[in-house]
């Protein structure tokens, strides 16, 4: 059986829009160039940090969720503009010590911190502390992509508003440059007025990112940003963090050992509450000092 | 094994789909009737009546066309009602005597006007007020043969020549009448005449409005005839229609009703009197003699109405339970969001906390006649008097615990990531509390307002003592907002009003019934708007 030209022709025009977005399905898992931060600022791999690089010192730091421990004694300095990769068995207060940096344990009722934890040489669980300063200068990055059930825009301009900006052209200014820095304009910025919600997963996170960076902050936490994403979504976020990194410090927990391979400087090993080790990345995966650090790292638990 | 597990897993599906299917049955039981009856008040069969109380009334229709039924009909009414007043002057001696007496003091001024002497005019004044006395006496009297020597003494006279050409000549005239009706009715049996003409004219006014010589009645419903036509088949019937009470059997003492006509020729009272045909007139002429086209008067949902619900719509009652309704809303929403905020997000879930949630639950249950005696102790009295303010806080009380309830259940339900996000990026509690816990509970916090808005629309017993009236001005909403401290008419108390009424609801039930539909389809209204709004806010909050 023939089919006439027309109807081929038909079907051609039918698959045409298919096909045109399939390409431009394969356009997407090739992102565009990132802008890079300023290479003059790349962090320096030693295996101690100067003192002036030091942006979060912890020293002794525990801290308790009425009287179960969360993390107890932790003693270590994360440098201004690298990433620092915190991995460990789950419970073992990894999670609990990055919110301690923007004091987002705060919400859980019944806790108490011990021991210095300071952003920029204050002190986080001073009394004086401004809690909106601090958050403001410390982004989270969560879990679960987690944007307002608002517009792409209102997303992004959610922090600056915060913060008193009404200008509609500076909104719009910070909106495009935090969506662009996200690795996101490209995707977006034809319906800056449709829903996050609409978004893809991997989508929202690189908005939750752009919102975060709308603030900006001097240091993101990211708590496991990668663990509900595909693997594509997961390697345009581990790109985007390559790139933010310079000029933003990031403290990333992830329970990918590959991922923390991949995208720290630094990596900091978590253990039933105690850091166990701490150092430069390629040292503590090729050369640890500990065994159990060894243990976990090689699978044999956790 | 398999076997029993699809066997309960059918039976599950049957049990569940057949209480949905219990559940559907019983408010259709409930509401369709409802709705019928209540419907009738909108559609039904005018008469000729309710075009004239619609233009007497409101104003409305056509002045040729209700001139030419109103001709029409009363050419078809003519006969019965010349009937009727035929033989009740027999019956009702009060009209003769009126009439007499009236003669004898025109009698009075036209000898003035005569200018005879005044030895004359005391003579014939003494003349005539004997003949008046000796006619009102024939008139009292129920033994026939005395009443007939007293008029023989007034037509004695009928010959002076001075009474010729007079005022008094009409009293002769009347004795002749009077005479002629001697011959057709039992005199003995003139007091039970007389109480059943009454009721035979107080339908016949209830049919046709005031009969023809009658003054206009003071009161709006006394002066319209029977504007439905169900209405005036009801009246035909009470017209027609006598209880008599008979033994029940032939050694039974007891006595059972029995209904029969009162043109009965053997037991009906008026059988044998010449009243005898006006029954069969009036029910073979009644589409004649009223006119009844089918209408649909939508208006009903904006009348205003006449004392006491017997024309006219709901109008005021409508306005007053929309008006109840929202400032109730506006009072407990805000109030209700924020109880729940804080219960969710602020206080701890100490002791404190299950205390004020423990009231709140028992607030929740505690009947309404509660709130509106609370309300008629603390608002009423606060503020002076009965007032649509006190009546609306009243109603917010009362719909609070829901709300509140409500709130919380949808405040709580928002991922705490939700909140996070917000926090992390430096905002305060109140400010993500407001902007991105609230929109995220929006669509819950609106299920509360839906349960709670049909709630206090419907209810009764708060606005009972607290700011609701039968009947009062209707509200003229405005910015002096002195219209807040003035009672106001509702739906729900109209309903009970008329219900308890003394015979209200007997005569107005399709009034009745309709302010139940009216409710009913504004709730549903309310209901629809909310939900409408609910599932775009859902829809925007799934991005879609």
């Amino acid at each position: 059986m023939l089919l006439s030209s027309d109807k081929i022709q038909k079907k051609q025009q039918l698959l045409r829009p298919n096909m045109e977005r399939l390409s431009s399905q394969t356009a997407d898992r090739q992102p565009g160039p990132i802008r890079l931060a300023d290479p003059n600022r790349k962090p320096e791999l030693q295996q101690t940090i100067r003192p002036e690089r030091v942006i979060i010192r912890s020293k002794d730091f525990s801290f308790y969720y009425g009287s179960k421990i969360g993390v107890e004694k932790i003693t270590m300095d994360i440098e201004a503009g690298s990433v620092t990769a915190i991995i460990g068995p789950s419970g073992c207060g990894k999670s609990t010590f990055l919110r301690c940096i923007n004091r987002m344990n705060d919400l859980i009722p019944n806790t108490r911190a011990e021991g210095l934890l300071a952003v920029g040489g204050q002190n986080v669980y001073d009394k004086n502390t401004n809690l909106v300063n601090l958050r403001q200068q410390v982004g989270m990055v969560f879990q679960k992509p987690n944007p307002f059930a608002k517009s792409i825009y209102d997303n992004v301009a959610y922090g600056p508003r915060l913060q008193g900006i009404r200008r509609r052209s500076e909104l719009d200014a910070i909106v495009e440059q935090c969506l662009r820095d996200a690795a996101l304009w490209e995707e977006v910025k034809d319906d800056l007025s449709k829903s996050a919600l609409a978004l893809s997963g991997g989508q929202q996170q690189r908005l939750c990112i752009a919102r975060t960076l709308a603030n900006k902050p001097k240091i993101i936490l990211m708590d496991e940003p990668c663990s509900a994403l595909d693997p594509l979504a997961t390697a345009r976020i581990e790109d985007l963090i390559a790139a933010l990194k310079g000029t933003y410090t990031i403290v990333i927990v992830t329970h990918n050992m590959q991922q923390a391979a991949r995208v720290s400087d630094r990596t900091a090993f978590f253990c039933l509450g105690k850091l166990i080790e701490y150092g430069r990345t390629d040292v503590l995966f090729t050369n640890p000092a500990k065994k159990e650090t060894e243990d976990y790292i090689t699978g044999r638990f956790g | 094994m398999t076997l029993w597990r699809q066997i309960k897993n059918t039976l599950f599906t049957a049990l569940c789909s057949g209480s949905v299917l219990f559940l559907a049955a019983t408010l259709m039981i409930f509401l369709l009737p409802m709705l019928w009856k209540g419907s009738k008040a909108v559609f039904f069969r005018k008469t000729v009546e309710f075009d004239k109380m619609q233009k007497e009334l409101f104003k409305r229709g056509h002045a040729e066309d209700l001139e030419r039924r109103t001709a029409q009909t009363n050419q078809a009414r003519q006969e019965a009602l010349a009937l009727l007043e035929h033989f009740s002057r027999g019956i009702d001696t009060a009209l003769l005597s009126r009439e007499v007496r009236s003669a004898y003091q025109q009698l009075g001024r036209h000898l003035r006007y005569l200018e005879v002497s005044d030895d004359e005019y005391a003579r014939l004044r003494e003349q005539a007020k004997d003949i008046r006395d000796a006619f009102l006496q024939a008139l009292e009297t129920t033994d026939k043969a005395e009443a007939e020597s007293l008029l023989d003494t007034v037509d004695a006279q009928q010959t002076n020549p001075r009474f010729q050409n007079s005022p008094f000549e009409v009293v002769f005239s009347l004795s002749k009448q009077y005479r002629q009706i001697l011959q057709e009715i039992d005199l003995s049996r003139r007091p039970e005449y007389a109480a059943e003409l009454d009721i035979v004219k107080t339908e016949m006014r209830n049919l046709f409005g005031p009969l023809p010589g009658e003054s206009i009645p003071p009161l709006p419903q006394d002066r319209f005839g029977a504007t439905r036509w169900d209405v005036a088949q009801r009246h035909l019937q009470y017209l027609i229609y006598q209880t008599k009470w008979v033994p029940s059997g032939k050694d039974d003492k007891r006595l059972i009703p029995k209904q029969i006509r009162r043109d009965d020729p053997e037991e009906g009272i008026f059988g044998k009197t010449e009243l005898a045909p006006l029954f069969s007139m009036v029910e073979q002429n009644l589409a004649a003699m009223l006119q009844p086209r089918p209408t649909i008067y939508w208006r009903y949902f904006l009348d205003d109405s006449t004392a006491g619900h017997y024309f006219g719509g709901v109008g005021p009652e409508v306005l007053g339970t929309l008006l109840l309704t929202v400032l109730s809303m506006c009072f407990a929403v805000p109030l209700g969001v924020l109880s729940a905020a804080y219960l969710v997000e602020y206080a701890a879930g100490g002791i404190t906390t299950r205390i004020i949630r423990t009231c709140i639950n028992t607030l929740a249950g505690v009947p309404s006649i509660v709130y509106g005696l609370f309300g008629l102790a603390f608002f009423v009295l606060l503020a002076g008097n009965p007032s649509i303010l006190s009546a609306s806080m009243t109603l917010a009380l009362l719909v609070l615990p829901v709300i509140i309830r409500a709130s919380e259940e949808a405040i709580r339900a928002v991922p705490q990531s939700y909140k996070e996000a917000s926090l992390a990026l430096g905002a305060g509690k109140f400010r993500t509390f407001l902007t991105v816990t609230l929109p995220a509970a929006g669509p819950g916090i609106l299920t509360g307002i839906i349960l709670s808005l049909s709630r206090a629309a419907g209810e009764t017993a708060p606005i009972l003592f607290a700011g609701a009236v039968a009947l009062g001005p209707i509200p003229d909403i405005g910015l002096h907002l002195k219209w807040l401290f003035q009672p106001t008419r509702a739906l729900s108390y109209g309903c009970y009003d008329i219900t308890v009424g003394d015979r209200l609801a007997m005569q107005v039930p399709h009034n009745q019934f309709g302010m139940v539909m009216t409710l009913i389809l504004l709730v549903l209204l309310l209901n629809l708007a909310a939900v409408l709004l609910r599932w775009r806010m859902s829809k925007k909050l799934q991005g879609l």
